[in-house]
């Protein structure tokens, strides 16, 4: 009786708060933003690039030998570092590069891009070439 | 007294829905700034609800160990004595205070305690995305001594009942500060707030239950600074809304470390050591993180 009275009342309050639609306002991320995202997560990790998804629901950036992932996850981020190698050599079809982040809370996150690897990425970071897409060298 | 005439936390359920609903509806109408994503929302509400049932699964053997110890007791606390509330109002609160520094120093608990901190929010329906596995981690025995000394199993529940009850109303954005003098004795919605942010300034501070003198007494006090804004989560957010996930991905994670381990040292480590603790130190602890921001404060 009493658990069926709870289980009312968390769909109500789950009703409630859809309606209400309090969320965290969401806009499609900025090199800035996505710069200040990163160092936030990453403290003490320089960027050498990186690459804004073209729907701005995330980005990429190169930190020496690793690379630095900032995913959107509903009105938040979440974010990972993986081995740079790993990230160049991932999955990409039909403009989304799927990435393996090899974590149980976080397993994998997805980005869209127009070209993936990069342009210039397999060379030195701090010469790379502008890329297809909204990538920024700093 | 065995069993309690009364549960604190299930006379304060029609309580904690009503303040949802209006720390929402204040929301809605920019009263105030609280924030609720849909999925979070049913995330948290969800573990909540199945926290009550994964409960029953072992309140049967932690109740029975506590009549068990209480049979064994060096003094009798009479249920109806006043000096006796004042008494385990305090010592159920220092309990609190160690049950839940453990919980997040060393990664077995933490493994328990994590979904507690697992959403990017911090409203009041997260203050209802309780654990689903504290009883299997055997924290209960931590309230055991209360027992001891004679504390009746009654007056425990209710005790342990009212804190939680108590911590419930500060999990909100809503209220900014309460009066000075309140602040200096209580948990309030400020301290709590810094003890789920994940700003490395903020981790692993304000332990509290209901009194925050635990936390200034033992040096893990950190008030909450205009000039850093809270960012809520865990050191490592989830990646999406599934409660499972939330529940049990550091259990996971302890068991592919365990497969993983080469000797009774990492084995320990794993098990016992800090959040994030390595073999090589190539991951984040909390420690770590701190001294990093610290090292770059200086530098910056
Ligand atoms: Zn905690
Ligand atoms: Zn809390």
């Amino acid at each position: 009786m009493q658990t069926a009275g709870s289980a009312v009342a968390v769909g109500v309050l789950i009703a409630f708060a859809a309606w209400a639609k309090i969320a965290k306002p969401m806009s499609p991320l900025t090199d800035a933003r996505a710069r200040a995202l990163m160092a936030e997560e990453f403290p003490g990790r320089p960027i050498d690039a990186l690459w804004v998804a073209t729907d701005g629901a995330g980005a990429l950036a190169r930190s020496g030998a690793a690379a630095l992932v900032l995913c959107e996850v509903g009105d938040g981020y979440v974010a990972r570092h993986i081995p740079w190698a790993q990230a160049v050599a991932s999955s990409f079809r039909d403009g989304v590069l799927r990435l393996d982040l090899s974590d149980v809370a976080a397993p994998a996150a997805r980005l869209a891009f127009d070209a993936w690897p990069p342009l210039g990425a397999e060379v030195e970071a701090a010469n790379t070439k502008p890329a297809k897409g909204r990538k920024t060298a700093s | 007294m065995i069993h309690a005439p009364f549960d604190p936390v299930t006379l304060a359920v029609p309580f904690f829905v009503l303040a949802v609903i209006l720390e929402i509806a204040l929301a809605r109408f920019r009263v105030t700034p609280s924030n609720y994503e849909t999925r979070d929302t049913m995330a948290s509400l969800s573990m909540g609800f199945g926290s009550q049932i994964a409960g029953l699964l072992t309140a049967g053997a932690a109740f029975a160990a506590t009549i068990w110890v209480w049979e064994h007791r060096i003094f009798t606390v009479p249920f109806t004595a006043w000096w006796g509330w004042v008494a385990i109002f305090f010592l159920e609160d220092l309990t609190y205070y160690w049950f839940h520094r453990l919980s997040h120093e060393r990664r077995f608990w933490w493994a328990a305690h994590v979904n507690h901190h697992s959403s990017q929010h911090y409203n009041l329906s997260t203050a209802l995305r309780q654990t689903w596995t504290g009883g299997v981690s055997g924290t209960w025995a931590l309230w055991l001594p209360l027992a001891f000394f004679g504390f009746s199993p009654a007056q425990i529940a209710i005790q342990k009942g009212i804190s939680l009850v108590y911590q419930f109303w500060i999990h909100t954005e809503a209220i900014k500060r309460m009066p000075a003098w309140f602040e200096a004795v209580f948990n309030t919605p400020s301290h709590h707030r810094v003890h789920h942010a994940r700003n490395p300034r903020y981790l692993d501070r304000n332990y509290a239950g209901i009194l925050i003198i635990w936390d200034r007494m033992f040096g893990t006090f950190q008030p909450e600074l205009d000039e850093e804004k809270c960012r809520y989560g865990i050191v490592k957010n989830l990646g999406d809304f599934n409660v499972l996930r939330a529940a049990f991905h550091e259990w996971i994670g302890i068991g592919k470390d365990l497969l993983s381990a080469r000797s009774p040292r990492e084995v320990a480590g794993y098990l016992f050591g800090p959040p994030g603790w390595s073999p090589d130190g190539s991951r984040e602890t909390s420690a770590t993180l701190r001294a990093q921001w610290e090292a770059e404060r200086k530098a910056g």
